[in-house]
C-alpha cells in the first residue's frame, strides 16, 4: 500500500463507495483456504505457503499464484475461456471493480490491479483463486467479500469468473 | 442330532430331484403390482428431528436447493428447487408450509428477472402458489438473516441490496407484498415481535422497526452505538433465545442483545474464551457458527484455531456453553470439520453439522454430544440448517 499513487488512491475510494462482488465467491474461497488441512476437501490453490510458490507459476495468468491474482477472489477467467484481462465470450464485464497493487517478481514492479468480474453466465467453476485479507460482516458491505456484486452489471446477479486488469504502474 | 440326518439324507436325495421339481418348490409367491403414478406424501406437520439443508450450489449458482434429512434414520426425505443465489427456506408457524424467497430469470442467466416468494406445501414439497416482490432480493452469502418472519408468523422480511439497503416486507396472510422499507446503513433482518425486527448497520448500531398491522413501517428508531463495528466486528450470524439474540464478535466475545419495552438493550458482553483457550488461539468461526437449544439454555459455537481474520473457517469443536450461567459445560469433537451447525427444539435434541466444502451432513446427540450417524453426498454445497 506505501506505493500506492494517487490514481490508486483515487481508486480505492471508488472501491470504498462501490466495492465489488469479490466477496461472496471471496467467502467460499476464505472457506476453502480454511479448509486447507483438511483431507477431501476443495482447496483453494491460494492456500499454498508462499514457500511452495516457484517462479513459472508467479507468471501463469491460469494459475492462483499469478503475480496479478494478490487480491483476487474467485474463478480465474483465464481458466474459462477469457484471460487476465478479457471476459469469457458472451459474458459481460461489470463496471464495478476492486483493486489491489501487486508485485511483478519479472520486472520488480508494482502495479494497480483492477479485478472486474465477468457476469452473465453461471459459475465457471474452474481456478477457484482466493487470495486475500480479512473483511467485514456484511453490515460494512464496501468492505465485505460476502455481496454479489455483478448485481451492479447489466447482467444482473450471474457471475461467471473474474479478470486481474493493469490500471497502471504503482509509484 | 436329528437335524443332521434330515440334512445328510436330504443330500443323499438331492441328485434324484428333477430340475422342474426344485424349481416349483423354490418358487415363492408373486410378487403383488406395483401401483402407477404414485408420489411419497411427508407427515404433517414434520418431526422436530427433521433438518433443510439449504444449498446455494456455488458452481451452478441458478440452481439453488434446498434437502429434507430425517436426523433420526439419516435418510433423504426429498428436496425443493429455489432458483438463483438462494438464501434459505423459512417455515411457517405451524409447519404446514414452507415460504422461500427466490429470484428467476426468464432464460435462466439472462432475461427478465423475478423475485418471488414461493409458498409450498410442506407434505407434498409442492409450490402451493407464489407472491411477486420487488426484484431486489440481495444476491449475498447465505445466511439465517436474511429472511425471516415476525413472530406471529404473519410478515416475512426479506433484506435487499441493490446496493441500496431496504427490507421487502410480505404478507404472508394476505399474500400479497405489503411494502418496502428503507434501511440505509443497515443490513439483514432480526425479528424481535410480532410487529418488530432490527437491522445491525455499520456504525455499530442497531435500527429498531416497528411494523403496523398492514404492514407498513410504523416508526423506526436507532440505537446509539452498542459495539465496535472495526475493531472486533460481531458477525451478523447470532442466533435467539427468547426475547435476545446472542451475537459472537470475531475474537469470542458474546454481546448479548436484549428487546425491552423501551427499545433494545446491549446487555454486558462476556468471552467463550478462559485465558487459556485466547493463549492458544481458539475462536469462533463458520458460515452459520452458532446455534442455540432454549429448552436448556445452551449456546453452541463452533471453534477452530486461527488469527482474527479466520472468522468464516470452519472448526473441529463445538464447545457447548450454558446460557445462564456463562460457563462452557461440553466440549464436542466433531467426526468432521464444520462451519454450519443447527440444533432441534424439542427435549431430546439432535444436533446437526456440515460445511460448504462438503456434502456430509453429520448428526449428533445434542445433549450428550455422541456421534449418532452421517448422511453423504447431500447436495453440493450446504449453507445454513433450518429446523421446524
Amino acid at each position: 500500500m506505501k506505493h500506492m499513487d494517487l490514481l490508486t488512491e483515487r481508486l480505492t475510494r471508488a472501491v470504498a463507495q462501490r466495492s465489488s462482488r469479490r466477496g461472496f465467491l471471496g467467502s467460499l474461497g476464505a472457506l476453502m483456504v480454511g479448509a486447507a488441512s483438511l483431507p477431501l476437501l476443495p482447496v483453494a490453490r491460494g492456500a499454498q505457503p508462499p514457500a511452495e510458490k516457484d517462479h513459472a507459476s508467479t507468471q501463469d495468468p491460469a494459475s492462483c499464484e499469478y503475480w496479478r491474482h494478490c487480491a483476487i477472489d474467485g474463478y480465474l477467467c483465464s481458466c474459462c475461456g477469457g484471460s487476465q484481462s478479457t471476459c469469457p465470450p458472451g459474458t459481460e464485464q461489470s463496471p464495478v471493480t476492486w483493486v489491489g497493487t501487486c508485485h511483478n517478481p519479472a520486472d520488480n514492479r508494482d502495479y494497480v490491479i483492477s479485478y472486474n468480474d465477468c457476469c452473465g453466465k453461471s459459475t465457471c467453476g474452474r481456478c477457484l483463486c482466493n487470495r486475500n485479507e480479512g473483511d467485514s460482516p456484511l453490515y460494512v458491505p464496501f468492505q465485505s467479500n460476502d455481496y454479489d456484486w455483478c448485481a451492479g452489471s447489466h447482467s444482473d446477479i450471474p457471475y461467471n469468473c473474474s479478470t486481474a486488469r493493469i490500471v497502471a504502474p504503482a509509484r | 442330532m436329528r437335524l443332521k440326518l434330515a440334512a445328510a439324507a436330504a443330500a443323499l436325495l438331492l441328485p434324484a430331484v428333477t430340475a422342474a421339481t426344485r424349481a416349483v418348490a423354490a418358487t415363492p409367491p408373486l410378487l403383488p403390482a406395483d401401483p402407477a403414478g404414485t408420489s411419497v406424501v411427508l407427515a404433517s406437520p414434520p418431526s422436530p428431528h427433521w433438518v433443510w439443508v439449504n444449498d446455494v450450489v456455488f458452481n451452478h449458482m441458478p440452481d439453488g436447493q434446498a434437502i429434507l434429512v430425517d436426523g433420526d434414520s439419516g435418510r433423504m426425505l426429498g428436496m425443493l428447487n429455489t432458483g438463483n443465489m438462494f438464501a434459505r427456506v423459512v417455515l411457517s408457524a405451524d409447519r404446514k408450509l414452507i415460504f422461500s424467497p427466490e429470484t428467476y430469470f426468464s432464460r435462466g442467466t439472462r432475461g427478465t428477472r423475478t423475485d418471488v416468494v414461493t409458498i409450498y406445501d410442506a407434505a407434498k414439497l409442492a409450490p402451493l402458489s407464489e407472491i411477486v416482490i420487488p426484484p431486489k432480493r440481495a444476491a449475498i452469502m447465505p445466511m439465517m438473516a436474511a429472511n425471516d418472519l415476525t413472530d406471529d408468523g404473519r410478515f416475512l422480511l426479506i433484506y435487499n441490496f441493490t446496493p441500496s439497503q431496504s427490507v421487502s416486507v410480505v404478507d404472508m396472510q394476505q399474500r400479497r407484498f405489503a411494502g418496502e422499507i428503507e434501511t440505509s446503513g443497515c443490513a439483514l433482518v432480526y425479528p424481535t415481535g410480532p410487529r418488530s425486527f432490527f437491522s445491525i448497520c455499520a456504525d455499530g448500531a442497531f435500527l429498531e422497526e416497528q411494523l403496523t398491522d398492514s404492514g407498513t413501517l410504523a416508526h423506526s428508531q436507532r440505537t446509539a452505538k452498542l459495539f465496535d463495528a472495526v475493531h472486533d466486528p460481531l458477525t451478523e450470524k447470532p442466533v435467539r433465545v427468547g426475547d435476545t439474540w446472542y451475537f459472537v464478535s470475531f475474537s469470542g466475545q458474546i454481546q448479548p442483545v436484549t428487546r425491552t419495552g423501551q427499545g433494545l438493550r446491549a446487555d454486558p458482553p462476556w468471552s467463550l474464551l478462559q485465558p487459556v483457550d485466547a493463549a492458544q488461539h481458539w475462536r469462533p468461526g463458520g458460515l452459520q457458527q452458532l446455534a442455540a437449544h432454549a429448552a436448556s439454555n445452551r449456546l453452541y459455537a463452533i471453534m477452530h484455531q486461527g488469527d482474527l481474520a479466520t472468522h468464516k473457517e470452519p472448526g473441529p469443536q463445538v464447545w457447548v456453553y450454558d446460557l445462564a450461567t456463562h460457563k462452557r459445560i461440553q466440549r464436542i469433537m466433531l467426526k468432521n470439520p464444520a462451519g454450519s451447525i443447527q440444533v432441534s427444539r424439542d427435549a431430546q435434541p439432535l444436533l446437526f453439522a456440515t460445511f460448504i466444502g462438503s456434502t456430509t451432513l453429520d448428526i449428533y446427540d445434542g445433549l450428550d454430544g455422541r456421534h449418532l450417524r452421517s448422511v453423504t453426498e447431500l447436495g453440493t454445497t450446504p449453507t445454513v440448517m433450518v429446523t421446524p
